[in-house]
């Protein structure tokens, strides 16, 4: 018995554990204040909007189509993870990558080119999208790096400048712009370019946008895990990340650190374009504002509590809500109360530093109160 | 001649958001919830056009819908000041949720006041031409040319914030908690108390940039938040080093090509290069990336700018 309570007891002063506390209050009450919406907005259907949002594929009878959904919702966690791991990288080196929607853009414009246009086969696709993003970031990392220029600032000037440069040259070249939607040619199964499914999609009652992303995915978050807790490189990033003026008098440079990561993170951006386009759920489409998904990535970077394994969660969780909220619309709410849901959880992730500082200090106190009763106790 | 005035409302509207923002960053917190407080004065300013009734004078339903923009602004940005200043948050974090809550908030309100019989889920655009016709007149008479009357309320507000900043005892105690909190507080100021005055302003004036903004047309997709203004407004006030008449100058170079790119189909010479009106898009943006190259080097912003101020650490 005393035992359990003493594993209990380690359990709940670990600091991933104050973590996950931490983060499931916030999407509690992200969600609760979401419902609050819903109810102002029409209280009769309140209740049901808010099932549908939290049960999404679940509101389905037919067991088919309730792993086709299910299936759905996993494949497009896919590249919110690749965002937030994009995001978690830059953190730990002590950058905010707010330009991930550009560097998610200049990954567009090559999965189009060459995966729409030349129909090349998805592995090469992928990668060079990848490697493009990361040279659009590495950018933002040498303007910071050598002409310290705030990386919020210009990789927001970066986002608009990718936003107009693949607007103005998908929009221009008939071969993947698809006029009659303004929107580029969709990557489907048929093409060399489009991720395979590797018999995954039987197991989701033949959703073929299941496939071999997930696995790859995960395999990512592992070797980000690995470097960021095991190698040299991570090490470095992190150390800057905490102080970089110490981490430069123990010989780290701090140039070679900020490319890393932002080069890095850029590449994971990339890998996210490439998972939604080339599993064919998304297309690019003209807009007037840079992609939300980089700022989606925000907010499941930080309620996965800046941790790789963690982040695999809180994408499914966001993701959920999002899909979700696509199916609501029918009972007369907008899709975007999700995205309501989703901010107020970020804004509330700002509060977890506070909170589990609060959590420390009671801890410390009850200890104290222990010793001193204790003290009493023997006298 | 109307391109003129374009300029000078854009002018406007980045230079009173930028100096907003100033507010928030000389006492020490990141002003990067300004779209989002653009939006959501906006939002609320765009709800009173839509719902006031034609029956309201014009003279006062335009200062409603002025004071609206502002003080719902400003209660908004508070939210950026309860998490940053009193609870330590991460101010990128905050106001990256702010700018996003507020984009959200108001698609799904105006969405909800928009819906009829025939457009079942409503629509993002609020749409209010009496408006337009109140705050844009003609010109000292010239027809077609439209001045929008809020651009010298802007302009009177420069050089008031100017005072404001450097004459005034409360700016100097301003700027003192964003450059040493720990000998401002020594001498008796509250920071904490002054970093909140310092972001309301800012949200309040970014609240009357967004009216400002959407006023310019007669109606505005609010999906779109404020397009991006905010973050121009960010960008100006960093490269204009928190100081308000390099901010002015920074705004003016900045709306010249934001100008240019709505006006350079006219301009025969432009037009006749055949290059893509993308490309006079994007072109501000790359000029605003130049300009910061050569101006960062020097690291001049508030000392304590993005830093909590930790009583314990004193």
């Amino acid at each position: 018995m005393n035992k359990i309570k003493s594993f209990f007891s380690s359990l709940i002063k670990k600091d991933s554990t104050k973590t996950v506390v931490t983060s499931l209050w916030c999407a509690l009450l992200g969600l609760i204040l979401g419902f609050f919406i819903l109810l102002v907005i029409n209280p009769s259907n309140a209740a049901y909007g808010m099932s549908s949002v939290l049960g999404n594929y679940l509101i389905f009878s037919n067991p088919g189509d309730r792993l086709n959904y299910f299936g759905q919702t996993l494949a497009k966690t896919a590249p919110l993870i690749a965002m937030s791991l994009s995001i978690l990288v830059s953190y730990k080196a002590g950058l905010f990558n707010l330009g991930a929607s550009g560097q998610y853009s200049i990954a567009v414009l090559v999965i189009c080119f060459l995966g729409v246009g030349a129909n090349w086969p998805w592995y090469v696709v992928m990668i060079i999208a990848m490697i493009a993003a990361a040279i659009w970031s590495a950018i933002t990392g040498l303007l910071k790096a050598f002409f310290n220029v705030n990386e919020v600032i210009s990789g927001i000037m970066l986002n608009w400048i990718a936003l107009y440069l693949v607007n103005g040259l998908l929009s221009n070249s008939s071969s993947v712009w698809d006029g009659a939607h303004s929107e580029s040619i969709m990557i489907t199964s048929e093409y060399n370019s489009f991720i395979p499914s590797i018999g995954l999609d039987k197991l989701f009652a033949g959703n073929s946008i299941v496939g071999l992303g997930m696995i790859l995915i995960l395999i990512v978050v592992i070797i980000i895990f690995i470097l960021l807790k095991k190698t040299t490189v991570g090490y470095e990033l992190k150390a800057t990340g905490l102080n970089s003026d110490a981490a430069r008098y123990a010989g780290i440079s701090k140039v070679k650190s900020i490319l890393i990561a932002t080069a890095i993170s850029g590449a994971l951006a990339g890998l996210s374009a490439s998972l939604s386009l080339q599993n064919g759920f998304t297309s690019w489409r003209l807009s007037s504002v840079p992609p939300e998904i980089g700022f989606q990535g925000i907010s499941s970077a930080f309620l996965g509590g800046l941790h790789p394994i963690g982040v695999i969660f809180s994408s499914y969780f966001i993701m959920h809500i999002t899909e979700g909220g696509s199916m609501i619309t029918d009972l007369g709410f907008s899709p975007e109360t999700a995205s309501i849901m989703t901010s107020v959880i970020i804004y509330l992730s700002g509060f977890v530093f506070f909170i589990k500082e609060a959590m420390r200090k009671f801890e410390i106190k009850s200890e104290l109160n222990k010793l001193s009763r204790n003290k009493e106790n023997k006298v | 001649m109307s391109a003129v005035l374009f300029l000078l409302a854009f002018v406007s509207i980045l230079t009173i958001v930028a100096l907003g923002g100033m507010f928030s960053e000389k006492s020490g917190t990141v002003a990067l919830s300004l779209e989002g407080c653009m939006t959501f004065g906006a939002f609320n300013a765009g709800m009173v056009m839509y719902v006031l009734p034609n029956s309201v004078p014009a003279g006062i339903s335009a200062l409603i819908v002025i004071l609206v923009a502002i003080v719902s602004a400003g209660l908004y940005s508070l939210l950026l000041a309860v998490a940053c200043v009193t609870f330590k948050a991460n101010q990128t974090l905050v106001g990256t949720a702010l700018n996003i809550l507020a984009t959200a908030l108001a698609v799904v309100l105006i969405k909800q006041v928009t819906r009829t019989e025939a457009l079942p889920l409503g629509n993002s655009r609020l749409s209010f031409m009496r408006f337009y016709e109140i705050f844009n007149v003609n010109f000292f008479g010239m027809q077609g040319v439209s001045f929008n009357w809020l651009i010298i309320i802007a302009l009177v507000l420069v050089p008031i914030v100017y005072v404001v900043i450097y004459k005034t005892r409360f700016g100097l105690r301003l700027s003192s908690c964003g450059e040493n909190p720990s000998s401002a507080d020594s001498l008796g100021i509250n920071v904490n108390k002054t970093r909140y005055i310092g972001i309301i302003i800012s949200g309040a004036l970014a609240g009357f940039g967004g009216l400002f903004l959407i006023t310019m047309n007669s109606e505005w997709e609010f999906a779109n938040g404020a397009t991006g203004f905010g973050y121009l407004a960010l960008a100006v006030l960093i490269f204009g080093q928190w100081k308000p008449l390099y901010i002015l100058l920074g705004a003016l170079i900045f709306s010249g090509f934001k100008t240019l790119s709505v006006f350079y189909s006219s301009i025969n010479f432009l037009n006749n290069l055949g290059i893509s009106s993308y490309f006079y898009l994007a072109l501000p943006y790359v000029v605003c990336l130049i300009v910061l190259i050569f101006t960062s080097k020097k690291n001049v912003g508030p000392k304590a700018l993005g830093e909590p101020y930790d009583k314990g650490k004193r």
